[in-house]
């Protein structure tokens, strides 16, 4: 008990990892055993499980059950219809997801857009981070300027991109007073997807930029001077000075452009709708917009619980990878 | 710091000058940023003719306000009323976010008790669940409860998205406090509820702000939510569906697009750059979440 109660008080696994300071952070000592609490009053245990409890239900009710009833779907033949009895077919759902080409399809562009977006979002952030490292008016400027798309919603954005990339759209128009055939942007299934994965990376590549702007505080100022001093070129000074201070700013960037990239749902909606042929087609569309529709909710719900499941390997991968690597530093 | 810059002149900490190159790349990257925003500010004021064959044109003598007015006047999608309806959202999910959150966060972070620390870890599972593809099992809850298709039901899932991430910041700046304000509270004789709201809440004002900020910009861009969870017999619709419902099935015709998303996003435009500051170093605070 006393020991179980110590290790309630220090940081939880996940915070460990997270580049608050950009450095370690020195432990809190721990509580000698056998004295719980110190001095303080303590508090009933009601009035405690009364703060707790309303979240607690919002949490559980709304978010731990649906993934509970999701999992319990995917073993049944369920179609929505509040008088069917869902039976259960094992792992049915679960063959036919992995059979069927187009759910494969799906994933296959779900894991492009994930892997090559977050290169391309990631390039850019901490291209444009380094860019605009020192804090001017001007950069300060600037910053607003590559952030503003994060605020207009992805529905919007895609509208405004098919609009302007549209077969009759402003560049292709462009494109034809100049003399130069259009381009397929929207209409060629190779083209889609890499417009869609540009559109996306345009619009939301202002957060990962944050998180580098914010991950260059953490590098020494002193080092950058002294490696200056010591004749290192710019590209030796970001490899050995710049990198390594950056590398937990790295991690945080690529976990959450990827996790944000394999939800990837409305853009698609909107500038796609799932289009050519299927080729920019993603688990999430396939889900909302292919499988729900279709009371299929058997099949939703499996693909729905793989989703949850990559999600969640990816997270925490991740973040296991990273505590390696700081390991590895200290040692 | 500033001495620092001082002795080191025009160079910035990296070394580099800025140089007319620098100037320019960085001009040039911003021109391309806002090159989708001209267009649709210029071509929300042009006929169909003129946007498809110039589209990149300024010229004010050939504006017109009359697809502007018809956006405006556009029955299916009243504007004014998706705003409404959004910014009621922002409003009563932040209040139910910080409102279960804060008391849940203060006990997680000040009890002894070995529970509330398997508590947090359940909360903080519950961080990484992409809530948009539970969506299917969501609405039949919320169906079973008599929410499906309402406000409050819509709220209470946006909420409930908000909570992992809520309680894990908040646990983590209440432990930064000292227990001593607690300690000092509780011998002068207030229960925990009071010593929340009189000492620990004035003291969360930044992490609150973050948090707030976060909370809004999610529900604002949500599409996928009030799409299924308000449907289309509820009456009800958000910027985002109503932006769907209205340009979707007309995505050709360049009149009714450009000055509806003009409409659209203008408002939300205006809030960022007046609170830019604010937003963007709250979101650099909280951008974990992603």
């Amino acid at each position: 008990m006393a020991l179980m109660s110590a290790s309630n008080t220090d940081t939880p696994p996940a915070a460990a990892d997270l580049p608050r300071e950009g450095g370690a952070r020195p432990r809190r000592p721990r509580r000698p055993i056998g004295r719980s609490s110190g001095s303080r009053p303590r508090t009933s245990r009601w009035v405690e499980a009364s703060m707790v409890l309303p979240a607690l239900v919002v949490f559980v009710g709304l978010l731990v059950v649906p993934v509970g009833y999701a999992v319990y779907y995917s073993f049944t033949d369920y179609n929505g219809f509040p008088t069917q009895t869902p039976e259960i077919v094992g792992f049915d759902n679960y063959v036919r997801l992995f059979e069927s080409a187009d759910v494969r399809g799906s994933m296959v562009v779900t894991a492009i857009v994930a892997v090559a977006g977050s290169m391309v979002i990631n390039a850019a952030a901490l291209g444009l981070a380094l860019l605009l490292w020192r804090t001017t008016r001007f950069t300060a400027f600037a910053r607003v300027v590559m952030f503003y798309p994060h605020v207009l919603s992805l529905i919007v954005v895609g509208f405004l991109w098919s609009a302007i990339l549209g077969p009759q759209g402003a560049v292709n128009s462009l494109l034809e007073s100049v003399g130069s055939s259009p381009l397929p942007f929207l209409s060629d299934e190779t083209w889609a997807l890499a417009t869609l994965i540009l559109v996306i990376a345009w619009a939301q590549f202002g957060v990962q930029l944050l998180i580098y702007l914010a991950g260059l505080q953490a590098v020494p100022a002193e080092l950058l001077e002294a490696s200056r001093m010591d004749g290192a070129n710019r590209w030796q000074t970001f490899r050995h000075v710049t990198w390594p201070a950056l590398a937990p700013s790295v991690t945080v960037a690529l976990i959450t452009s990827m996790i944000s990239l394999i939800k990837t749902y409305d853009v698609v909606v909107s500038l796609t709708g799932g289009g050519p042929a299927g080729s920019t087609k993603t688990f999430a569309y396939q889900i909302l917009a292919v499988e729900f529709p279709k009371r299929q909710v058997g099949l939703a719900s499996a693909e729905a619980v793989v989703l949850i499941l990559v999600a969640a390997i990816l997270a925490f991968g991740v973040l296991a990878l990273r505590r390696r690597h700081d390991q590895g530093v200290q040692e | 710091m500033s001495a620092l810059r001082a002795l080191t002149g025009r160079r910035s900490l990296t070394g580099e000058r800025r140089t007319p190159a620098w100037y320019a790349a960085v001009t040039a990257l911003c021109l391309f940023m806002l090159v989708p925003m001209y267009l649709l500010v210029v071509n929300a004021f042009k006929d169909q003719r003129d946007i498809v064959s110039r589209p990149f044109s300024l010229s004010p003598g050939q504006f017109t306000l009359e697809h502007l007015v018809a956006a405006w006047n556009n029955p299916d999608f009243d504007i004014a009323f998706g705003y409404a309806v959004t910014i009621g959202l922002v409003i009563c999910v932040n209040i139910v976010s910080i409102g279960v959150c804060a008391p849940a966060a203060y006990v997680i972070a000040r009890s002894p008790r070995p529970v509330f620390g398997a508590a947090l870890l359940f909360f903080i599972s519950g961080m990484f669940i992409p809530t948009q593809v539970i969506l299917v099992p969501v609405i039949f809850v919320l169906r079973a409860l008599g929410l499906m298709s309402t406000f409050p039901g819509l709220v209470l899932f946006m909420a409930s998205a908000t909570v992992p991430f809520t309680i894990f910041v908040f646990t983590g700046f209440i432990r930064m406090l000292p227990a001593s304000l607690d300690e000092a509270a509780a011998i002068d004789g207030a229960g925990p509820y009071r010593t929340l709201w009189t000492i620990i809440l004035p003291l969360m004002k930044p992490i609150v702000a973050t948090v707030f900020i976060l909370n809004t910009l999610s529900v604002w861009n949500d599409f996928a939510s009030p799409q299924l969870i308000l449907g289309p017999g509820s009456g009800l619709y958000t910027v985002t569906t109503g932006v769907y419902a209205s340009v979707g099935e007309y995505s050709a015709d360049y009149t009714q697009v450009f000055p509806t998303l003009l409409l659209a996003v203008l408002p939300i435009l205006v809030i960022f750059v007046l609170t830019q500051r604010w937003v963007m170093s709250g979101l650099a605070a909280g951008a974990v979440k992603g």
